[in-house]
């Protein structure tokens, strides 16, 4: 005895169509997630798009820790920056001075003199009366530019000086500066006779 | 067609997508890129190119040199290197005893070992790198220590990578491409990269040779010969003062000379624009400076 299988569907003549069916529901949790988890892995990795964060850095403080603030490089880029907004008005970013304004820089003895306590006196204290420079006499005034700054950019800003446009000479630190202004008597402008009196 | 507009919908969020992620994302991030500005420095990065390097840029791309060199320096990490500068009043085995009595501190465990074989061969020569890491928080609070200790020290910025230090100083940032048109990024590195081929091989008349005859200076170079950029012509009573100067074995026939073409010329003031060795912000480093006087 033979059975007709019961689920056999019936014959049917129409054309096959593709029906709509609902998404399940795994789907769209793991899309919503995987969403989620991409957006915080932008977040984390490239500071919240921004154009200057990529690999090997992921986050703006750790670009920031990488910085290089300190080191002789920094300091003469720090003297070159100070000496550009202060003293190159005058002297030039070329340190070459302006014929009845102000000497040159470059080459001049004051700058590469030995020790630095007359060349520190001039943006510390101001110059009033003549100065002989490279064998030319200057008789001009010149307003105690430097007595203003912090000591680490006047220090930077003179070492920027005594290696720049040719010239060759040693470092001076902000140690040295404390100790001049410290030692400074008055702060009156002087002349280049009365620098030449004190100790280089 | 059925289900038309659900077809037309899921094209326009595919296409659109990619637009947004490809073209409008990047517009917003550095559509209006202008200049950088150098670390510690007033000075702008990178500068505009004179007019024969802008032209040589259009010979390097009609040669098809972006077919075998790319202009994109890689870099995988960064590290800060402390580097020993002074002593004070201390002696070289007083720092090390000192040194060695670091060896305790929680952040300084990983790093014991490599302090211990630099300090065990050193004998007090100045300046010299005690330390590399890629945490500068340990890298500033070993060099504090130092410091507290009397000795003078120097925390550089290195980047590293295998690109690094043969090709460049950094990797390539979008600031170096803002007067390329169009950017001859390159996809194959048959050649040597060349986005900082200005600070490499600054010699304007190595360059013109090398164009000439790539085999008179990289013996086993496969770089084709550019001979096409240069005139062989019979020289006068005396050599061009442009005329190449070439061993006998490159060397035209006797009274003949190689002088180069304008295109030879813009093509070499166009790789010697090609640099990539400024410091700035997106990828810091410490430049090399010169010893002090």
């Amino acid at each position: 005895m033979s059975e007709e299988p019961s689920s056999c569907p019936a014959p049917t003549n129409a054309e096959p169509t593709a029906t709509r069916s609902t998404a399940p529901m795994w789907i769209v949790v793991t899309t919503l997630a995987l969403l989620f988890l991409g957006f915080v892995f932008f977040d984390k990795h490239s500071g919240w798009f921004d154009a200057k964060i990529y690999a090997p850095y992921s986050s703006a403080e750790q670009l920031e820790a990488f910085q290089p603030k300190s080191g002789a490089a920094a300091a003469a880029a720090q003297g070159k920056k100070v000496y550009e907004a202060v003293c190159g008005i005058c002297h030039g970013v070329d340190g070459m001075g302006k014929p009845g304004q102000a000497p040159p820089l470059s080459g001049s003895e004051w700058v590469l003199a030995k020790g630095i306590n007359r060349l520190a006196h001039i943006p510390l204290a101001g110059v009033s009366g003549t100065l002989m420079v490279e064998g030319k006499e200057w008789n001009l005034n010149m307003a105690a530019m430097g007595a203003a700054l912090p000591d680490a950019d006047l220090a930077a800003v003179l070492t920027y000086m005594r290696n720049a446009w040719g010239n060759k000479a040693g470092e001076v630190t902000a140690d040295d500066i404390k100790k001049i202004r410290s030692e400074m008597k008055g702060g009156q402008p002087m002349s280049g006779e009365q620098m030449m009196k004190m100790p280089e | 067609m059925k289900n038309g507009f659900a077809v037309f919908f899921a094209v326009v969020v595919v296409l659109g997508g990619s637009w947004l992620g490809f073209v409008v994302a990047p517009a917003l991030q550095l559509g209006k890129a202008k200049q950088a500005t150098i670390l510690n420095s007033t000075d702008t990065w990178p500068q505009q190119r004179t007019g024969e390097a802008t032209l040589g840029l259009q010979i390097y791309r009609a040669n098809g040199c972006a077919a075998c060199h790319t202009e994109q320096i890689r870099q995988d990490g960064v590290a800060a290197e402390v580097t020993l500068t002074g002593l004070g009043n201390s002696k070289p085995d007083d720092l090390k005893a000192f040194v060695h009595s670091l060896f305790v501190l929680p952040e300084l465990a990983k790093l014991t070992n490599d302090l211990a074989t630099t300090l065990k061969d050193w004998k007090g020569d100045l300046p010299t790198t005690i330390l590399t890491t890629g945490d500068k928080a340990v890298a500033d609070a070993f060099a504090d220590r130092l410091k507290a200790a009397g000795a003078k020290s120097e925390t550089r910025v290195v980047a590293t990578g295998a690109d690094l230090p043969r090709w460049g100083v950094r990797r390539s940032v979008a600031a170096d491409y803002l007067y390329d048109f169009p950017v001859q990024l390159g996809g194959l590195r048959v050649g040597p990269d060349l986005a900082n081929v200005g600070a490499r091989l600054p010699d304007a008349n190595w360059q013109l040779l090398h164009l000439y005859a790539p085999k008179l200076s990289v013996t086993n170079s496969a770089m084709p010969s550019f001979k096409f950029l240069f005139d062989v012509r019979k020289m006068g009573s005396a050599p061009a003062s442009d005329a190449l100067n070439l061993p006998p074995a490159f060397a035209p026939a006797a009274g003949y000379e190689v002088v180069p073409k304008l295109e030879a010329k813009e093509l070499v003031a166009y790789l010697l624009s090609l640099r990539a060795d400024a410091p700035l912000y997106e990828a810091p480093f410490s430049p090399v400076t010169s010893a002090k006087p």
